[in-house]
């Protein structure tokens, strides 16, 4: 980056930029293990100086990447092309709760647990639940999108952003959406937004929607001989009209890596779990808890365990919880997919993993929200052997053709980002070389991408937002 | 950064950021560099040759307090500590302790050759107001720079606890009592209160007289050396006396025996037996108490008043790392019955963190007084806790935020309650 950048961004934030190397090595990197490095971080604390950056930015030509917590699964906050790491972490106000017309604003950097256990102290739900959700924010929930283990009753983060406020890669500060229940004022710059990972503008403030908080709350984890028998539950229990708040399947291998974390009895011949909760009224509770562990059983339930305190409950769903960053114990790289299929294909998804994995001689766990249809295909290796790289990297093409093939997704709630570009291969070694980007042409054709690219150079003509990130080829600004 | 063994430690770290939520120092700091993952990837970066200024890495490992939370909450199981203890030890071989320690550095205590050390450390210890203290004591390490800088200063008593014992009291006993510097020579009625409810077990209790600091503050300086020599030294005389089992009124203390003595004593260290028959050995006081029919003496708490205002504060190392949380409340609720309520933040950490007080006090109070208020408000009158670096800490933030609110050691109400001086316990 220019000195005169530099010491310009100096002069507006004084000791909120930081630019020493130990400052720059912990920005570099998120949950997906690659880093960047940037060259310099800035801490602004309100929209204004947000504004003022991304003005230098145009100016001075440099990329500017917004960062919450750096718990992306897609590269998101990395700064591929160096320039300015925008930490929102000092802007964590959560400025209003509003239990008339249930709805909160807060600023991006609110950790989401923070703002759910707000709500929670005023009787009010704020349902987004990722697994990351006690550190995530949600400027980066709404960047990507974050679902979560109670999409399948209540819906991700996009259904529950009434409006922005954010700063566009022109440095001008759109308002949008509504604080109403309704509304349908020309397009929904609202939803363009959520899910635009960072590129089209940099959220400053949301308004976000809260629901009652439902009287009572049961999880239960029930166990099950394989994967097709939790599949086949959990398609019993839709049938039964039960609408669990959340129905997460574990693998065996899955379990197997949580048990130091959060130890499980295992009953002989487990091969998968389900994790399934359920809230409203006390008698819904405990009637429908009686009801899906009739159904659990019915389907071959080798064991059910139930807790309706909240201690019990979340000693279940650390098991959940604790998985993805456990996969590390078992191999140092993995391949982290997240798919979704219509629901009655799920089965024959596993079956064609199982069957992959074989093939391909490749590791791969699976979990997920099979509620949604939505699995986490982690595909484990030692990212040391070239041979095994290539076959992982295959298997990861077969899986993306298949879940297409079979109407699906190729990415239900990590968003596109830079995850397994082509370059990443070139900076930091030999890590697969496949990315996402070339099946986002798969998904949603060539004039799908065309006309995402003609709106990102609406928002931000210079190409000074999130530069490298879902396009691999658009022509961006250096810093 | 040299040491190979940190290369496995930091490999595990998958990034998640899950330790963000659980830092004690990270709502100070927000930012990064604060939390485990920064700290985890610097050292990282340092090993991968990537040639960030080593003094700033010593800065940032240096900012931890220690507490173990990240490490607890961590779904990798990432020795945090021992990453950052090791780093720092690293950077002090490289480059030296950082310069506001380097003044009384090390030798200190177990090294008799270093003199100059040693007087240079006297002559500032007596700047700190520590000139009763001997050098050899870890109180040394723990106020390098001072007692002052607007800290409620403990007024030193005349005669420290071990100073105060007849001759023929505690010699020899299938006990050992391992004071601690701290309840010796800066709070001897805690290390009388412990000593007098030990013995109530009706076994044999000796007091460990020449016991050397446990070593935990130079640990955690990155001074190994000097920690070693006094691990080493305690080891072997608490081997030499055999004793049945070795009761620690002080967390931190017990954590150095129980778990640290095994990175400076490893597997291959000739004295390695010796520690694992003092580690096995070595228990909290509220454990002791519990189990040694100590608890069976005590009278029957008076019923029903004062419900809930004396609490228990959990001690990062003995609660959290050692997991003594629970022997803890149940020895209260056998001593002061309804008295004991569950203190609101009672896990939270007081802030203290040995060396890191010293380091940057402004930090450490606001943690401090955090954590009093929020007791104070939940309504609690007397925190009681079991770690000597809390009570200095908590007792200082008190007289600050609440001087009606008192701090003592569980030890202490222990005593009143078999004195039947209960009211002692509250009004003094
Ligand atoms: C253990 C673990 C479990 C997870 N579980 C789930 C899960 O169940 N469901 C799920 O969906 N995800 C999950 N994730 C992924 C991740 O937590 C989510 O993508 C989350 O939304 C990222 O939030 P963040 O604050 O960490 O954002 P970051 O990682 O910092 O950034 C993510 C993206 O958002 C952009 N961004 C951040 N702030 C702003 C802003 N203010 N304005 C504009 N753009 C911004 C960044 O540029 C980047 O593109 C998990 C991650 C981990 C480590
Ligand atoms: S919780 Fe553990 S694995 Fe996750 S970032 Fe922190 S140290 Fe690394
Ligand atoms: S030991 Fe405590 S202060 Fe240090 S990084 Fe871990 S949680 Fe934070
Ligand atoms: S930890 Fe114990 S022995 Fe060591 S300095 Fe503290 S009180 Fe003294």
């Amino acid at each position: 980056m220019h000195p005169e950048a530099l010491s310009a961004l100096g002069n507006l934030l004084g000791d909120r930029l930081r630019s020493s190397l130990e400052t720059r090595i912990c920005y570099s990197y998120d949950a997906t293990g690659n880093r960047f490095l940037p060259d310099a971080v800035a801490f602004p604390v309100d929209a204004e100086e947000v504004r003022q950056v991304v003005l230098l930015a145009n100016r001075h030509r440099f990329p500017v990447v917004p960062r919450g917590a750096g718990s992306g699964f897609s590269g998101g906050s990395l700064p591929v092309r160096g320039g300015v790491v925008l930490s929102t972490e000092r802007m964590d106000r959560i400025v209003a709760i509003d239990p008339v017309n249930l709805y909160a604003v807060v600023e991006p950097g609110v950790v989401t647990e923070n703002l759910k256990e707000a709500a929670r102290k005023a009787g009010l739900f704020y349902p987004p639940d990722p697994a990351s959700l006690k550190f995530s924010t949600i400027g980066g929930n709404i960047a990507e999108c974050a679902g979560g283990m109670c999409a399948v009753k209540y819906g991700v983060t996009r259904d529950y952003v009434l409006g922005l406020e954010a700063v566009l890669g022109t440095g001008e500060t759109v308002r949008t959406g509504v604080t109403t229940a309704k509304g349908v004022v020309g397009y929904d710059l609202t939803r363009l937004l959520v899910g635009s990972e960072g590129t089209l503008g940099i959220v400053t403030r949301a308004t976000l929607r809260l629901v009652p908080l439902p009287q009572a709350a049961a999880t239960l984890l029930a166990l099950f001989p394989g994967n097709r028998a939790s599949v086949c539950a959990v398609n019993a229990i839709v049938a039964a009209r039960i609408t669990p708040s959340a129905m997460e399947l574990m693998d065996r291998t899955a379990i197997d890596c949580v048990q130091a974390a959060a130890p499980v009895a295992l009953p002989e011949g487990t091969g998968s779990a389900l994790l399934l909760e359920v809230d409203g009224t006390v008698e819904s509770v405990a009637r429908e808890t009686d009801l899906l562990e009739e159904t659990c059983r019915a389907g071959g339930a080798l064991a059910v365990r139930r807790a309706s305190d909240a201690p019990g409950r979340d000693e279940l769903w650390k098991l959940r919880r604790s998985i993805s960053p456990a996969l590390r114990r078992i191999a140092p790289v993995k391949l982290n997919e997240d798919i979704v299929v219509p629901r009655s294909r799920l089965a024959d998804m596993f079956e064609f993993l199982a069957e992959l994995a074989e093939r391909r001689r490749v590791r791969i766990v699976n979990f997920g929200h099979a509620g949604d249809g939505n699995i986490h295909v982690n595909i484990l290796i030692s990212g040391t052997d070239a041979d095994e790289t290539r076959r992982a990297e295959g298997a990861v093409e077969e899986v993306f053709r298949r879940t297409v093939e079979m109407g699906g997704t190729i990415s239900g709630e990590h968003g596109v980002g830079i995850s397994k570009a082509p370059f990443l291969e070139m900076e930091v070694g030999p890590l697969g070389g496949i990315s996402k980007a070339p099946f986002l042409e798969m998904e949603v054709g060539p004039l799908g991408v065309s006309v995402m690219k003609r709106l990102k150079g609406c928002f931000d003509p210079n190409g000074i937002l999130n530069p490298g990130k879902i396009f691999l080829d658009e022509a961006a600004v250096r810093g | 950064m040299r040491d190979p063994d940190l290369k496995a430690l930091t490999g595990l770290c998958a990034k998640c950021g899950t330790c963000r939520t659980v830092c004690t120092l990270y709502p100070e700091r927000k930012a990064e560099i604060a939390v485990a993952r920064g700290k985890v990837a610097l050292v990282d970066a340092a090993l991968s040759g990537e040639d960030p200024d080593a003094a700033s890495i010593q800065e940032a490992l240096t900012d931890c307090l220690l507490c173990g939370r990240c490490e607890r909450a961590c779904p990798n199981q990432v020795l945090v500590e021992e990453i950052v203890m090791k780093g720092r030890a690293d950077l002090a071989e490289e480059i030296g302790i950082p310069a506001w320690k380097s003044v009384l550095f090390g030798k200190v205590m177990a090294s008799p050759a270093a003199t100059e050390a040693a007087r240079m450390a006297a002559a500032a210890a007596e700047r700190l107001l520590l000139a009763k203290v001997p050098t050899r004591s870890g109180l040394h390490y723990r106020f390098p720079e001072g007692i002052g800088g607007g800290r409620t200063v403990p007024e030193l008593p005349a005669k420290g606890f071990i100073r105060s014992l007849r001759k023929r009291e505690a010699v020899s006993g299938e006990t050992m009592l391992f004071v601690g510097c701290v309840f010796d020579h800066v709070f001897p009625r805690v290390g009388r209160a412990a000593y007098e409810t030990v013995k109530a077990s009706g076994k044999t209790v000796a007091v460990f007289r020449d016991a050397a600091c446990c070593g935990l503050p130079a640990m955690v300086s990155g001074d190994r050396r000097s920690a070693s020599a006094c691990v080493e030294e305690n080891i072997r005389r608490l081997r030499a006396a055999d004793p049945g089992e070795i009761v620690f009124p002080c967390g931190s203390c017990l954590l150095m025996f129980r778990r640290n003595v095994f990175s400076l004593i490893p597997r291959a260290n000739p004295l390695y037996e010796d520690a694992v028959f003092v580690a096995d050995r070595s228990v909290d006081y509220a454990s002791f108490i519990l189990s040694s029919g100590a608890v069976d003496r005590l009278p029957d708490p008076p019923e029903g008043e004062r419900v809930g205002e004396i609490g228990y504060h959990d001690p990062c190392h003995l609660s959290g790392t050692l997991g003594k949380g629970p022997q803890a409340r149940e020895l209260l609720s056998r001593a002061v019955g309804d008295a004991f309520g569950e203190m609101a933040g009672a896990d939270r950490c007081c802030g203290y963190g040995g060396t890191f007080n010293a380091r940057d006090y402004p930090t450490s109070s606001r943690i401090g007084e955090n954590k009093v208020s929020a007791a104070a408000r939940g309504g609690t009158k007397v925190v009681s806790t079991a770690c000597s670096g809390c009570i200095l800490q908590m007792r200082d933030m008190a007289a600050r935020v609440d001087p009606s609110v008192r701090v003592v050691h569980i030890a202490e109400l222990v005593q009143y309650a078999f004195s039947g001086e209960r009211e002692g316990a509250r009004r003094r």
